[in-house]
């Protein structure tokens, strides 16, 4: 630990991928969050799996993490792998799993802070905000061989911010109503204070100044405390795309994280632009534009203040990423995600609204995405 | 003035329009005192329904269970109760964790051994015992619904109980079925006059079972189940379905049981029924409640309490000794067992309602029976509910804060 109290930067092999998703456990009666994450624990814990299975902030929602992957291979193999056991297990208990970036119906107020000191912390700092952050999203780590070279990465990723949270998008019911948002989750994420945009320090040396700094007025004690868009994990020698709803299958999981692992080593290969300061003018904007749009969401370039949809600068950026996908053997991810661009529904959000709109009854939506995310 | 109002208050059973002062009476105190217990001591109001009845009891006014309005309520109110238990009841879930099937049957089966073993070492015939022995078996699913609901329990240990306790109702009215017709089928004279009444029942109530689920599948789709006017549908179709029940000879405890089996289970679609069908509904079970937990006397259980606490015990010992060994094949922790064998104690509307039919059609043994079944009633009573909640409790699977949940909502 350095005196910053950041601690090293522990190197690891660029470009290598960690993907972590979180899931909602459901009963299958009425299709409500059900607190089943221990005893989901106990059985999948009697199992050798390659993936990690942990509790998270309540006890309806588990997190899965893969190791250390390569390529989009070992990324898919092993959550397939893990999700297989779940939902085997999930059997066994009458419980079933989903993915999406928030429950459609379920009632904040009802759900339990599942049981370990730093939860109970946060659940006491943050109050209703903690159980209303019942959302559930994909994290994807991005290995950097060293931390100037995270900084870098991350603040030239952060334009890719909303091509991220386009993809994903599978949140558009929130407590029973449709919210009009393709992710609504972000929405409860920023309510938190310190979520959103890192602040803009490229050497690890002036960004332990910032910690230190903010160490000190007491109000955060680890990296963990900061809820940022993408954070660099010095543990880990990653910086981690957290902007991500829970998509809902893990085939489209594997590729978003392979979008952007490709995207990661064409910036930092090719280097086609430079991190600037004023990339932060408009980036809540077109945060909200993703948020609300998805792939119909208008984008600005900061620099030549040009509007774009976003179909039409990831179907672009696919393409220039395309040598470095052969190198990653990313291409079938790629293609899922290709494919969506042109479908109707195209992102899970509509997926979802279209469920909603062919049933008219949410629980009955929710049992369906547990199909989707089983098969 | 006051000589007239006593029969108001010595018989409220008997529903003449004199007496239905006694059951406003006790609707309102039984309302007091639910609502009593679950604000000083955040325990389910049908403990405080069960003290009513209790009070009742000890004052030698009792139900007896044949009052013709009465029955008629509890019957609907009961009705209601098993078609909620029989909805939570996923036959799949049996399929994909045979271990749980396992247990159900071996906890039936050593209870309703263990039982017929204990009262035959007390000298009762078989042709007692076997009644009891069976009565035994059934966990009430009624007691478990509603302590479930109020307390919004959830989790594995609540989603287990609920599925025990409707497998275990399941085979003891079956049981007690299949024995009632064997007691007829065994007299030479009348067994042939006894098979085809025998078999319609079955089919009958299969049947009827059947087209009810269908029934309320069909309003559930087609109405807005937040409307009161959907509530009093679907409240109409279960007590149609009953009197068709009770008019036909059919069971009136399987039809609304395999009713909602039936729909937990024909499709995968997700049901969400309001509790108990709303307030009609609620109101019937207020009075079931009081009525089966006044429904014994002083004397009775002076003169059984011997053999009825050895009932309980025994029932209780191999109930929670399979549900401990089957825990780790199936998928429970140890702690999480000892909650569901402790969740697993009540035994009050059904068991009463499967003794006082099997009574009505054989008056001999029932003479024998009622005693000990009574006697074991009243010592669970206000016990029952409350080990309930502390199973549930000590599983994890109740909020820390009732009171404040269920204001807020």
């Amino acid at each position: 630990m350095t005196a910053s109290g950041l601690g090293a930067f522990a190197a690891s092999r660029a470009f290598t991928l960690g993907v972590e998703l979180e899931l909602q456990i459901v009963n299958r009666h009425d299709y409500d969050l059900a607190p089943g994450a221990a005893d989901l624990l106990r059985l999948t814990g009697r199992r050798k799996l390659a993936a990690d299975v942990k509790p998270e902030i309540t006890s309806s929602m588990i997190e899965l993490s893969t190791g250390i992957c390569e390529r989009h291979r070992d990324v898919i193999e092993q959550l397939l792998e893990v999700r297989d056991a779940l939902v085997e297990d999930g059997g066994k208990l009458n419980l079933r799993l989903c993915g999406g970036g928030t429950h459609a119906f379920q009632d904040w107020s009802r759900r339990r802070i599942f049981d370990t000191p730093r939860f109970r912390q946060v659940s006491q700092l943050y109050g209703y905000l903690s159980k209303q952050f019942t959302v559930f999203g994909q994290h994807v780590h991005i290995g950097c061989p060293g931390p100037d070279q995270a900084l870098w990465l991350l603040h030239a990723m952060s334009r890719f911010v909303p091509h991220a949270i386009a993809l994903s998008a599978s949140s558009p019911f929130v407590q029973g109503t449709d919210t009009g948002f393709q992710s609504a989750r972000l929405n409860s994420v920023y309510a938190f204070p310190l979520s959103g945009r890192a602040p803009f320090h490229l050497s690890w040396e002036a960004f332990g100044v910032y910690f230190a700094k903010m160490r000190r007025t007491g109000v955060v004690a680890s990296m963990k405390d900061f809820y940022w868009d993408i954070r660099p994990k010095p543990e880990f020698g990653t910086i981690e795309v957290r902007v991500m709803d829970t998509p809902l299958t893990v085939e489209r999981a594997a590729a978003i994280a392979v979008y952007l692992q490709c995207v990661a080593r064409w910036l930092a290969r090719e280097r086609p632009f430079e991190p600037d300061e004023d990339d932060g003018l408009v980036y809540t904007y077109n945060r909200f534009q993703a948020c609300r749009f998805g792939l119909d969401g208008e984008v600005v370039d900061p620099r030549t203040a040009e509007h774009r949809s976003l179909r039409e600068l990831i179907r672009e950026t696919i393409d220039a990423v395309e040598m470095h996908a052969i190198e990653l053997h990313a291409e079938r991810g790629l293609a899922l995600l290709k494919r969506s661009l042109a479908e109707q529904p195209g992102t899970d959000a509509d997926w979802l609204r279209a469920a909603q709109d062919r049933e008219r009854y949410l629980p009955e939506v929710v049992r369906q995405q547990c199909l989707r995310f089983e098969s | 003035m006051l000589e007239s109002l006593w029969p108001f208050f010595t018989s409220p059973w008997s529903l003449a329009p004199d007496a239905l002062l006694g059951v406003a009476l006790l609707g309102v105190l039984a309302a007091l005192a639910g609502e009593a217990v679950w604000r000083l001591l955040h325990w389910p109001r049908l403990v405080g329904y069960a003290i009513v009845g209790t009070a009742l009891a000890l004052a030698g006014r009792g139900a007896v269970g044949h009052e013709p309005a009465l029955r008629l309520a509890i019957d609907g109110a009961l009705a209601l109760l098993l078609f909620e238990a029989g909805a939570r009841l996923k036959l799949r879930w049996l399929v994909r964790n045979p271990w749980l099937l396992a247990t159900s049957v071996a906890e039936a089966l050593a209870t309703g051994m263990g039982v017929f073993f204990v009262l035959s070492s007390f000298n009762l015939p078989s042709s007692v015992a076997t009644p009891l022995a069976i009565v035994a078996v059934c966990v009430s699913p009624a007691v478990l619904q509603r302590v479930v609901g109020e307390l919004r329990a959830a989790g594995q240990v609540t989603e287990r109980l609920l599925t025990l306790a409707a497998l275990n109702t399941l085979y003891a009215v079956l049981a007690m079925k299949l024995l009632s017709a064997g007691l007829l089928l065994s007299d030479p004279r009348t067994w042939l006059e006894a098979l085809s009444p025998v078999l319609f029942s079955f089919c009958g109530s299969i049947l009827l079972g059947a087209a009810l689920g269908e029934g309320l599948a069909l309003i559930a789709r087609r109405f807005d189940l937040r409307e009161d006017n959907a509530m009093l549908l679907l409240l109409a179709a279960v007590l149609l379905a009953l009197v068709v029940a009770k008019t036909l000879q059919l069971s009136a405890l399987l039809v609304p049981l395999l009713a909602g089996i039936w729909l937990a289970n024909r499709s995968e679609r997700p049901w969400v029924w309001p509790r108990h069908f709303g307030s009609a509904g609620s109101a019937l079970v207020l009075v079931m409640f009081v009525a089966v937990s006044s429904a014994w006397t002083v004397e009775a259980l002076a003169a059984s309490a011997g053999v009825a606490l050895t009932l309980v015990a025994v029932r209780a010992l191999a109930k929670g000794l399979v549900v401990l060994a089957l825990a780790r094949p199936s998928g429970l922790g140890v702690g999480q067992a000892a909650c569901l064998a402790i969740g697993l104690t009540p035994m009050s509307v059904t068991a009463w309602v499967l003794a006082l039919d099997f009574s009505a059609r054989h008056p001999e043994v029932g003479a024998q029976l009622m005693p000990v079944l009574l006697a074991s009633l009243a010592l669970l009573e206000l016990a029952a509910p409350l080990a309930v909640m502390a199973g549930l409790r000590a599983a994890g699977e109740i909020d820390a804060l009732p009171a404040r949940a269920a204001k807020a909502s």
